[in-house]
C-alpha cells in the first residue's frame, strides 16, 4: 500500500510538472465576438457590419425628448432634461443641454468611422467581392454622408474624416473644414451612393438610390439658405458678422442663384424618381379623406408606406423606445407621460378648412377654435373634446367615452350642487397629475390610434421617417420660389394641400413664401424640420423668442343643464377658451444668436487644439 | 499529458486514498487528564497535546479534559495553547494528569496564514492583518463581508445595501489604488478567485481570515495588486467527536429610514412651487393670497388657484377625512418593524492521529423588510474537510463544499420599490380606509403591492459545488523537502426564473357604496398586459491544478531556511442560455411550454478564461532575530496577448527583532519586551480591466460584437467594432512599499503595531479618451497609461488585563489612505483648479456653493454675471463662487472636489470582557473623509421631499441665506452640480455587540452536554453620523435603495 502510494504520488507530481510546459491553453477566444479578419473575409458578415452602421439612427426622432420641444412646435413637460438649457439660450460649452444620440458629435463620428472602415475594407483587393458588394459600399457612403450632414446642420463645418484612424495614426487632430467643403464632400458621397445603389431592390430600413437623392436635396437646400450665405448671415446677425471663421458656417461669397438651382435640381431628381402617396391630385379631397390620408402618411400604412423614402422601423419582437411614442407623449389621463406637448403657437398656425388663417379676434373662431380646421390638425393633435382611445378600465367610470379632457368643467354632484371637475388630462387630474400637459394639447401624429395598443404598456410599430417624399416636394417648392418660378412652386405645393383637403394657394411673392413656410411647418410638424428651417431662414430671433403657450378651457353648464359624469358636449356646456403664456418659472424662452449652432463640447476643444469654437461660445 | 486526464487521475487517486484511510490504526496505553489555566484555574478547552517526537496528538475538550494514547512510559507530552507558555510533561507511570499552563501574555506565538503557508506572528515581515473566525461569528450579519468592517487595520468595508442576497460589503484594502478595478483577490483554502467569494461563507466554518496588505501578497502576483484576503476554513482535530449545534434567531430593520415631509408639508411645498412659476414681482402677493383665500388674481386678471387650499392643508393636518385627505407614511405602510432571520448550524469535529474531520451543515433564512414580503434569501450549505496521514510520507487533505443560495424577489426591483417610497406622495393613500390597496404613483407601482408576490416572482438560484484536494508528500531521503499537489474543481450553476403577472390596485370611482359614505372603489389591472416568463440558465466550471515544492531546514538552531516554489494552472469556462415567452392563456401555469408562440425569444453564449502561474518564496532568519524573505510570481494571463502575457512580480521583506538584541534587553527591554521593525517592497500585478463596471477582455484583439437592427420588418444581426486593439497591452503594476513596527509592553499586556505605506500603481489600464478627439470615431482600448499613488498608515493598539475573575481587553485599529492621480490622460486646457491630475480619483467637477440670494435686493446688488448658466436670477437662487475672478459665473468656475465617496479613514474599537461565565464583546466602527451627493432630483410634483429640505428651505416668508428655494425635481441651475449637495458621511457606529453566558460546566454536565452558551448580539445598533438623512454608508443620492440592516439576534450553542 505504502509503496503504491509513493509511486502514485510521485507520478502525479511529475505529471503536473509536464502539464505546465504547454501554455497554448492561455490563447482563449472571445466566444461571443467575431474577429475583424473573419468579418472582412465573409460577405455575409460584412453585410452585418454595414447594417450595423444604421444603428446610429438611434430611435430616429422617437426618443422621449423630441427635437420638437426645442422649437415653437412643442414644450417638454418634465424638468431636468436639459431642454430649457437650449430654449432659454443658456447653452455653454460645458453644458450644451439636451443633445440626442442621433446627432451627438461623438456618436456621428463613431458611425462615420464605421462607414470609413467598411469602405476601406470592401474596396481592398483582398475582400471577396460578392453580388451585393457594390450595394454595401453604396450604403456605407450614404451613411457617411448622412452622419456628416447631421454634423453639418447642427455644428456647422466639421472636420471631414474619410479614412479610418488607427492607434498608430500620426495625429488625431483634424481642423474643421469649410462649410462648402463639407457640402461638396457629402454631395460627392451621395452621388456615388446613388450610382452604386441604382437598380438595387428596396429593403425597408436601409438606404436606396432615392434616399441618396433625397438627402442630397436636403443638403443642397440648406446650402442655398440664408444662414449659409455669408453676406446674408452677417447682415442678419451681429454674432455671425463678428465671427472670424464665417467660412466654417457659410459660403463667404458666390452665386446664391446657382445654389438654389442645384437645390431645385436635386429635389426634382427625387420627384422624378418616385411619387409618394396621393400626390398628383388636381382638387382637394374631402375633409374626412384628408384626415385619413394624413394619418396614413404618418403611420406609413394604407398607401402611406410610399411616403417613406428611408425609415427607422420598429417591431414588437425587439421592444425599442421608438415604439413607445404613445407612452412618451400620450395624455396623463391614459397613464402616459405627455412629454412633448404642442404649444398654442403651433395650433394657431393650422389654417381653417377654407384655407384662411385662424384668428382669435374672430369671435366665432375664438368660441370654437377646434372647428373647421385644416385636416392635419385633427390628425396631429389631441385637443379638448377630441375622441380618443378608451381609457383604462378603472378610469372608464370617469370618462366612459374616451374623450380628451384638458379643461376645467362644472358638473353636478349627487346632491345636485355644481362642483368643479378637473379634466382627466390636466395637471389637476386625479390620474398622474405631474405628467399632465402644460399646454392643454397632446401630440397624436405618430401615435397609433388602434385601441388594442394600450400605450402605457404596449409598444407600437410606427416607423420614423428619416427621409420623407414630401420633404423633397417642399424642398422643390422652396427652391422654385426662391428662383422666382412661382407657378411651378404653387403646382407642387397645392398637391400637398389637395390630398389633405385644403384649397389651392394662389399667392405670389413674399406672401407665397410665407404660405409655403407655414405649409412646411404644418405638414412636417414634429419631424425634426422646424429646428433647422427656422434657423436657416434666420427667423429664429422672432420665432424662437416667443414664449411657449397653451390653452385654458372652462366649461360651465348652460342654464338648466345638469350632468354627473363629464363629457364634451357644446349643447350642455358653454366653453370659454383663453390662451395663456407659459409661466416664466416653468420655461422662459429666449433666443440668442449663438444658438444657431451647438457648441463643440469644451472637452473636445481641449482634445483637439486645431478646432475653432462656434460663435458666441 | 492532456489537462482533463490529469484532473481525472488526480480525483481517482484522492478517492483511493480515502478508501485506505481506515487501515492505519495503532495500539497503545491511554493517558487522560485535565488542563487548567494558571490565570484563573479554569479548565482550558482546545489545548493541543502532542506526544513529543511523533505526530500523535489531541486537544482538550470544553472542560479541559483530554485522553491520549502514548507508546510507552518514556513518552513526553507537549501541551501548547495560544497565549500560554508551552509545557513538556514526562508521562512516567501516571495515567491521570492535571496540568496547569502558565499564561504567556506574549501572543506572538500566534500563527498567521500567509500566501502558501503559515508564519508565526513573531517572524512575519509583511503587513498582514488577521481575524479569527470566532470573532466574525459574533456578528449576526447574514453576509460574512459585513462582519469585517472595523476588525482589521487598513481593511475598509463599505456596505451599500441591505437587500437579502445582495447585502455584501465592498472591501478595499488600504483604499483605492487604481482607476480600474480595486477589488482585492480572495483566496479560499488556497484557491484564488473562488466562485461565490467571501459573502456567503458560513461564519462558523471560518478558522481565520488574513489580509495581505503589502508585498507579502506578491506571491499571488498577477491579481494581488489590490491586496489579498486569505480565508481558511476549519479543519478537524484529534479527539473525541465534538458535535456543536447552533441556532440563532434574529430580526432586522433598516438602519435609517429617511424622514420625509407629511401630507400637509408636501402640499405646502407644491403651493410654493406653483408660486415660483410666476414672475418674481407677483410672488409676495401670491404667497399671501394662497395662504388666506387660496386664490390669487394676477395683475393680468387671470385668477390662479392654489394647488391646495388653506382648508385642504388643514384637512391633511388633522386627518379627519382619510378617504379624501390621507396622510401616508409610505415607509410605515410598506415595511414591517422587524424582519426575521434564522441561522442554524450543526458541526461535527473530531478525528484521531491519522484521520481528522470537520463537517458542517448550515441553513440560513432571511426575510425582506416588506410586509408580506416576496423578498428573501435562503441558503443551505455543507462543508467537509478531511485530513489523513496516510503514512509517514504522505498526507492527504480534502475539502468539499456544497451550497445552494436561493434569492427571491418580486418582479419590481428594490430600486423601483424604494423609489416609490421616497417619491411616494404623502397625500395619496397606500391603503384605502377599508383596507384595499390604493392607486399607484405610476406604472402600477404602489409599493405596498409590488413588494408582494402579487406581481409574480423573480427567483435566482445558485448552486456551488466546490472541491479541493491536496496531497503532501515528504520526499523520502531528503529531510525537509515536501511536494504538495493541489487540485480544485468548482462548479457553479445559476438558474433564474422571472414570472411577471398583472396585479390589481384600487382607485376611487364615482358615487358611494350603499352606506352612502364609503366611496366606490374600482379595481384596476396594472403591470404587464399578460403574464410573461423569462428563464435563464448558466454554468461555470473553474479548474485549478498546482504543485508546490518546499524545503525547510534549521541549521544549528540558528539559521532557519524555507524555500518554496510552485505553479498553478487555472481555467474557467462557462455558458448560458435564456428563453422568453408571453401570451400565456392564464396565470395558472408558470412553465415555459405553456406560453404562446408569438414573440417568443431565446439567447445564449459562452466564455473561456485561463491563467498559468509560477511562484515561489525563499526566507531566511537568524535566530528569529534577523528576518529576510523574497517572494516572486511569474504569471501568464489570457487577458494579454502572447508577447506581453507574462509578468514577473517580486517582493522583498526584511525584519529585525530589535528586542532580541542585548542592548535592548538590558535597557528598554524591561518594559518593552518585544519590538520588531520590518519593511517590504514589492511589485504586484492587476489584469482586471474594468470600464463601466464590466471586465473588458481581449483589448488586444480586433473583434466585432453583435447587435441588431430592424430591416424589412425582421430583426437582423449586425456587427459593431468593439474597439481598436491595443496589441501592446500588458500588466498594471503595483509598486508597494511598507514600513512598520510592532511591539509589546509588560509581557504583552499592551501591544501595538504601526505601518506606513506608499503604493504607486503604474501602467494603469485606462482609455486615452481625454486626449484623443472624438472626431477620430475610435473606440479606444485600455492602454498602460495611468499612474496613481496611494499613501497612508494603519495601526492597532491593544491592552489586555484582568482584575480577579474579570478579564478584559481593549483594542483600537484604524487605517488612513489617500490617493492621488499622478498621471492619466487628461487633456491640456482645463484650468488648474479643474484638473483631476494631482487629485484623488473619482472626484466631481462642480460649482462652489456660496450661499443663497435671500432677497431681490441682494440680486440687484450682485456684481457677478450669471448669464452663462441662467438668464433670470430669482430670490432663493444659489450663489456660486467666481473662482477665476473674471466677474462671470461660467463653466470655468467649477472646481475639482477633494473628496469622493470612499472613506479615507476607517477604524474600529473593540472591547472584550469576561467575568466568570459572562462575556461581552463590543465593536465600535467609524469612517471619515467621504462625501455623498444628496439629490432632490425626484422631489416636486413627481414625488415627496426630505423633511430636512422642508424644514430648511428658502421661502418667501422665511428667506434663508443658506438653503436654496425648492425646485421641481432638478429644474433650476442650482439643483445639481455644486458643492451644496455634497454632504459629509463621517460616522461612528456601534457595529457589533455580543453578550454571552456559558452555563457552568457542573450544570451542563448534568444536562448531558459539554458546553451550553446563550447570547444576544446586534449589528449596526446605533449610529452617530453627519449625513443625517440616509445611512452614512449609502451610495445612493436619492435614497432609492434597499437600506442597510440593523440586526438584533439571540442564539444558543450546544456542544455535545
Amino acid at each position: 500500500m505504502k509503496r503504491l502510494n509513493k509511486i502514485v504520488a510521485l507520478l502525479l507530481a511529475t505529471s503536473f510538472a509536464f502539464t505546465a510546459c504547454n501554455d497554448d491553453f492561455l490563447n482563449t477566444r472571445p466566444l461571443g465576438q467575431v474577429s475583424e479578419n473573419a468579418v472582412w473575409a465573409d460577405p455575409a458578415l460584412a453585410e452585418a457590419f454595414v447594417v450595423g452602421i444604421y444603428q446610429g439612427f438611434g430611435n430616429g426622432g422617437f426618443d422621449e425628448q423630441m427635437l420638437a420641444s426645442l422649437t415653437d412646435e412643442a414644450i417638454f413637460t418634465h424638468p431636468g432634461r436639459g431642454i430649457t438649457t437650449i430654449t432659454e439660450a443658456r447653452s455653454n460649452s460645458a453644458d450644451i443641454g439636451w443633445v440626442n444620440g442621433t446627432l451627438a458629435w461623438n456618436q456621428m463620428y463613431s458611425r462615420i468611422r464605421a462607414a470609413n472602415v467598411a469602405i476601406a475594407k470592401m474596396s481592398d483587393t483582398n475582400f471577396p467581392k460578392g453580388a451585393n458588394t457594390d450595394r454595401l459600399i453604396g450604403e456605407a457612403k450614404f451613411l457617411r454622408a448622412y452622419y456628416s450632414h447631421q454634423l453639418l446642420r447642427y455644428y456647422g463645418g466639421f472636420p471631414i474624416i474619410d479614412k479610418p484612424y488607427t492607434l498608430d495614426s500620426e495625429t488625431f487632430k483634424a481642423p474643421r473644414n469649410t462649410f462648402e467643403e463639407c457640402v461638396n464632400f457629402i454631395v460627392k458621397d451621395l452621388d456615388e451612393a446613388a450610382t452604386l445603389l441604382t437598380g438595387k431592390s428596396r429593403i425597408n430600413g436601409r438606404a436606396t438610390q432615392i434616399a441618396s437623392l433625397a438627402l442630397k436635396s436636403r443638403v443642397l437646400l440648406y446650402a442655398a439658405s440664408d444662414l449659409h450665405d455669408g453676406p446674408t448671415a452677417k447682415a442678419k446677425s451681429a454674432d455671425l458678422a463678428g465671427y472670424a471663421k464665417i467660412e466654417y458656417l457659410a459660403y463667404p461669397s458666390g452665386s446664391r442663384a446657382e445654389r438654389w438651382q442645384k437645390a431645385q435640381a436635386a429635389a426634382k431628381a427625387v420627384l422624378d424618381a418616385t411619387t409618394g402617396n396621393k400626390m398628383g391630385l388636381s382638387a382637394p379631397v374631402s375633409h374626412a379623406e384628408g384626415i385619413q390620408n394624413y394619418i396614413n402618411n404618418s403611420m406609413a400604412r394604407s398607401g402611406g408606406e410610399a411616403e417613406i423614402i428611408l425609415g427607422r422601423y420598429f417591431i414588437n419582437l425587439k421592444n425599442e423606445n421608438g415604439g413607445r411614442q404613445g407612452l412618451f407623449n400620450g395624455p396623463n389621463g391614459y397613464n402616459n407621460w405627455a412629454g412633448n406637448t404642442p404649444v398654442q403657437l403651433l395650433i394657431d398656425d393650422y389654417e381653417m378648412m377654407d384655407g384662411t388663417k385662424f384668428s382669435w379676434s374672430n369671435p366665432d373662431q375664438a368660441a370654437a377654435p377646434y372647428k373647421n380646421r385644416d385636416a392635419r390638425f385633427y390628425a396631429s393633435v389631441l385637443y379638448d373634446g377630441a375622441q380618443w382611445k378608451p381609457r383604462s378600465s378603472a378610469n372608464q367610470v370617469r370618462d366612459p367615452l374616451g374623450q380628451i379632457q384638458t379643461g376645467t368643467y362644472e358638473v353636478t354632484n349627487a346632491a345636485g350642487a355644481k362642483v368643479t371637475h378637473f379634466g382627466l388630462d390636466t395637471r389637476n387630474s386625479p390620474i398622474e397629475d405631474w405628467n399632465g400637459s402644460y399646454t392643454g394639447y397632446y401630440f397624436r401624429k405618430f401615435v397609433d390610434a388602434n385601441p388594442a395598443i394600450v400605450d402605457q404598456n404596449t409598444w407600437q410599430q410606427v416607423p420614423w421617417p428619416v427621409l420623407r417624399y414630401t420633404e423633397a416636394v417642399l424642398n422643390y417648392v422652396e427652391a422654385s420660389i426662391e428662383l422666382g418660378q412661382e407657378e411651378e412652386a404653387r403646382k407642387w405645393l397645392n398637391q400637398i394641400r389637395f390630398r389633405v383637403g385644403q384649397p389651392a394657394v394662389t399667392e405670389t411673392g413674399d406672401a407665397l413664401r410665407q404660405r409655403y413656410r407655414n405649409e412646411r411647418r404644418i405638414e412636417m410638424a414634429y419631424e425634426e424640420q422646424r429646428y433647422h428651417d427656422v434657423r436657416r431662414w434666420m427667423i429664429a430671433p422672432q420665432a424662437f423668442s416667443r414664449q411657449a403657450n397653451g390653452i385654458s378651457i372652462r366649461g360651465t353648464l348652460k342654464p338648466g343643464k345638469t350632468l354627473g359624469v363629464y363629457k364634451y358636449d357644446p349643447e350642455i356646456f358653454d366653453y370659454v377658451y383663453k390662451v395663456i403664456d407659459m409661466d416664466p418659472g416653468k420655461e422662459n424662452r429666449k433666443w440668442l444668436d449663438k444658438m444657431y449652432y451647438l457648441p463643440i463640447h469644451r472637452d473636445e476643444m481641449n482634445r483637439n487644439s486645431e478646432l475653432v469654437q462656434n460663435p458666441g461660445f | 499529458m492532456k489537462f482533463s486526464t490529469a484532473v481525472r487521475l488526480f480525483a481517482l487517486t484522492l478517492f483511493t486514498y480515502l478508501l485506505c484511510l481506515g487501515a492505519v490504526m495503532a495500539q497503545s496505553r491511554q493517558v487522560s487528564g485535565v488542563v487548567l489555566s494558571g490565570e484563573d484555574n479554569f479548565p482550558l478547552p482546545g489545548v493541543s497535546i502532542l506526544v513529543k517526537g511523533t505526530t500523535t496528538g489531541t486537544v482538550t475538550d470544553v472542560d479541559g479534559n483530554f485522553r491520549i494514547s502514548v507508546p510507552s512510559d518514556a513518552a513526553v507530552l507537549v501541551f501548547s495553547f495560544i497565549g500560554f507558555v508551552s509545557q513538556e510533561v514526562p508521562v512516567g507511570s501516571q495515567s491521570n494528569l492535571s496540568i496547569t499552563l502558565k499564561p504567556d501574555t506574549k501572543s506572538l506565538q500566534e500563527v498567521i496564514v500567509v500566501g502558501y503557508g503559515e508564519q508565526k506572528k513573531e517572524t512575519i515581515t509583511g503587513s498582514v492583518a488577521s481575524v479569527k473566525g470566532g470573532e466574525l461569528a459574533k456578528s449576526p450579519a447574514m453576509n460574512l463581508s459585513n462582519s469585517i468592517a472595523g476588525r482589521m487595520p487598513g481593511v475598509v468595508a463599505v456596505n451599500r445595501s441591505g437587500e437579502p442576497g445582495y447585502d455584501g460589503s465592498s472591501i478595499r484594502i488600504r483604499g483605492s489604488n487604481t482607476l480600474g478595478n480595486n477589488d482585492a483577490l480572495i483566496v479560499i483554502d488556497g484557491i484564488p478567485a473562488r466562485a461565490g467569494g467571501i459573502d456567503r461563507l458560513n461564519p462558523n466554518d471560518i478558522e481565520s481570515i488574513s489580509v495581505l496588505k503589502d508585498a507579502s501578497a506578491a506571491i499571488y502576483g498577477s491579481r494581488a495588486a489590490n491586496g489579498v484576503i486569505l480565508v481558511t476554513t476549519k479543519r478537524g482535530k484529534s479527539g473525541k467527536p465534538e458535535f456543536t449545534f447552533q441556532v440563532n434567531q434574529g430580526a432586522a430593520q433598516p438602519t435609517v429610514i429617511p424622514d420625509l415631509a407629511d401630507a400637509a408639508q408636501y402640499a405646502e411645498m407644491l403651493n410654493d412651487l406653483d408660486i415660483y412659476a410666476l414672475p418674481v414681482g407677483e410672488w409676495a402677493a401670491a404667497n399671501q393670497a394662497y395662504k388666506t383665500a387660496g386664490t390669487f388674481t394676477r395683475p393680468n386678471g387671470v385668477v390662479r388657484k392654489a394647488p391646495y387650499l388653506p382648508n385642504e392643508l388643514e384637512l391633511y393636518r388633522n386627518g379627519s377625512d382619510p378617504w379624501n385627505y390621507p396622510n401616508t407614511d409610505w415607509y410605515k405602510s410598506t415595511l414591517k418593524t422587524w424582519s426575521p432571520q434564522t441561522r442554524v448550524n450543526a458541526q461535527l469535529v473530531g478525528g484521531n492521529d491519522n484521520v481528522k474531520y470537520m463537517t458542517s451543515i448550515g441553513y440560513q433564512d432571511q426575510d425582506g423588510y416588506y410586509k408580506q414580503s416576496a423578498t428573501g434569501f435562503k441558503q443551505y450549505d455543507i462543508r467537509m474537510n478531511l485530513d489523513a496521514t496516510v503514512n509517514k510520507y504522505v498526507k492527504v487533505g480534502l475539502g468539499i463544499l456544497g451550497r445552494e443560495e436561493s434569492r427571491f424577489f418580486p418582479t419590481r426591483g428594490a430600486g423601483a420599490i424604494f423609489r416609490m417610497q421616497m417619491r411616494g406622495k404623502p397625500n395619496q393613500p397606500a391603503f384605502w380606509p377599508n383596507g384595499l390597496p390604493g392607486p399607484d404613483i405610476e406604472n402600477g407601482e404602489n409599493p405596498v403591492v409590488i413588494t408582494t408576490n402579487a406581481t409574480g416572482y423573480d427567483r435566482d438560484t445558485r448552486d456551488y459545488f466546490q472541491t479541493n484536494g491536496t496531497i503532501e508528500i515528504k520526499v523520502p531521503g531528503i529531510e525537509g523537502l515536501k511536494i504538495t499537489g493541489t487540485g480544485a474543481i468548482d462548479k457553479t450553476m445559476q438558474f433564474n426564473k422571472r414570472w411577471e403577472t398583472p396585479w390589481v390596485l384600487y382607485q376611487k370611482g364615482s358615487g358611494f357604496e350603499a352606506d352612502g359614505v364609503t366611496p366606490k372603489l374600482v379595481a384596476t389591472v396594472r403591470g404587464p398586459a399578460d403574464p410573461r416568463l423569462t428563464e435563464a440558465n448558466s454554468n461555470t466550471l473553474n479548474i485549478l491544478l498546482g504543485t508546490v515544492a518546499s524545503y525547510d531546514k534549521v541549521i544549528d538552531n540558528k539559521h532557519t531556511i524555507n524555500v518554496l516554489a510552485g505553479f498553478n494552472k487555472e481555467t474557467v469556462s462557462g455558458n448560458n442560455f435564456n428563453a422568453f415567452r408571453r401570451y400565456f392563456i392564464s396565470t395558472a401555469i408558470d412553465q415555459m411550454f405553456a406560453g404562446g408562440d408569438l414573440e417568443k425569444n431565446n439567447g445564449g453564449g459562452a466564455f473561456e478564461r485561463a491563467r498559468l502561474n509560477y511562484f515561489g518564496r525563499a526566507s531566511y532568519n537568524y535566530k528569529e532575530k534577523y528576518l529576510a524573505e523574497f517572494l516572486w510570481r511569474y504569471d501568464g494571463s489570457y487577458i494579454f496577448p502572447e508577447a506581453t502575457r507574462y509578468g514577473f512580480f517580486p517582493g522583498v521583506m526584511l525584519g529585525w527583532v530589535v528586542s532580541d538584541e542585548g542592548f535592548w534587553k538590558n535597557s528598554i527591554g524591561k518594559t518593552m519586551d518585544f519590538f520588531k521593525i520590518r519593511g517590504s517592497w514589492g511589485q504586484l500585478g492587476n489584469d482586471q480591466i474594468f470600464f463601466g463596471g464590466a471586465l473588458q477582455e481581449y483589448q488586444f484583439l480586433s473583434t466585432y460584437g453583435f447587435s441588431s437592427y430592424i430591416a424589412n420588418n425582421t430583426e437582423v444581426k449586425t456587427l459593431l467594432e468593439n474597439r481598436v486593439p491595443n496589441t501592446r497591452i500588458t500588466w498594471e503594476v503595483a509598486n508597494n512599499s511598507n514600513l512598520g513596527f510592532e511591539g509589546q509592553f509588560m509581557d504583552g499586556k499592551i501591544f501595538f503595531e504601526f505601518d506606513v505605506f506608499y503604493n504607486k500603481r503604474t501602467n494603469i489600464l485606462w482609455q486615452k479618451n481625454a486626449s484623443v478627439p472624438q472626431s477620430t470615431g475610435l473606440i479606444l482600448p485600455a492602454e498602460n497609461i495611468g499612474e496613481v499613488e496611494n499613501k497612508g498608515y494603519d495601526f492597532s493598539v491593544g491592552y489586555r488585563g484582568n482584575v480577579g475573575d474579570f478579564t478584559y481587553s481593549v483594542g483600537v485599529n484604524g487605517g488612513y489612505a489617500k490617493n492621488k492621480i499622478l498621471f492619466w490622460d487628461e487633456a491640456p486646457g482645463a484650468p488648474e483648479w479643474q484638473r483631476s491630475t494631482g487629485k484623488p480619483m473619482n472626484t466631481f467637477l462642480v460649482y462652489q456653493y456660496d450661499g443663497v440670494f435671500a432677497t431681490q435686493e441682494e440680486i440687484n446688488s450682485n456684481p457677478l454675471d450669471y448669464k452663462s448658466i441662467t438668464n433670470n436670477l430669482r430670490p432663493g437662487d444659489m450663489k456660486y463662487k467666481d473662482v477665476n475672478g473674471d466677474g462671470k459665473i461660467n463653466p470655468d468656475d467649477r472646481i475639482r472636489m477633494d473628496d469622493n465617496d470612499i472613506p479615507r479613514f476607517q477604524g474600529g474599537v473593540t472591547l472584550n470582557a469576561s467575568f466568570k461565565n459572562f462575556d461581552l464583546s463590543v465593536l465600535f466602527q467609524g469612517a471619515a473623509g467621504a462625501r455623498q451627493y444628496v439629490s432632490a432630483g425626484e422631489s416636486g410634483n413627481i414625488g415627496n421631499f426630505l423633511l430636512d429640505i422642508y424644514e430648511n428651505r428658502w421661502t418667501i416668508d422665511n428667506p434663508s441665506s443658506v438653503h436654496p428655494r425648492i425646485a421641481n425635481r432638478n429644474d433650476q441651475y442650482f439643483s445639481s452640480g455644486n458643492t451644496y449637495w455634497f454632504r459629509s458621511t463621517d460616522y461612528v457606529r456601534l457595529k457589533n455587540l455580543e453578550l454571552g453566558y456559558n452555563l457552568p460546566s457542573f450544570i451542563a454536565e448534568k444536562a448531558g452536554v459539554r458546553n451550553l452558551r446563550v447570547y444576544v448580539n446586534g449589528l449596526n445598533l446605533f449610529t452617530w453620523d453627519k449625513l443625517g438623512v440616509y445611512d452614512p454608508e449609502t451610495a445612493s443620492s436619492t435614497g432609492q435603495y434597499y437600506p442597510q440592516a440593523r440586526i438584533i439576534s439571540t442564539g444558543l450553542n450546544v456542544t455535545f
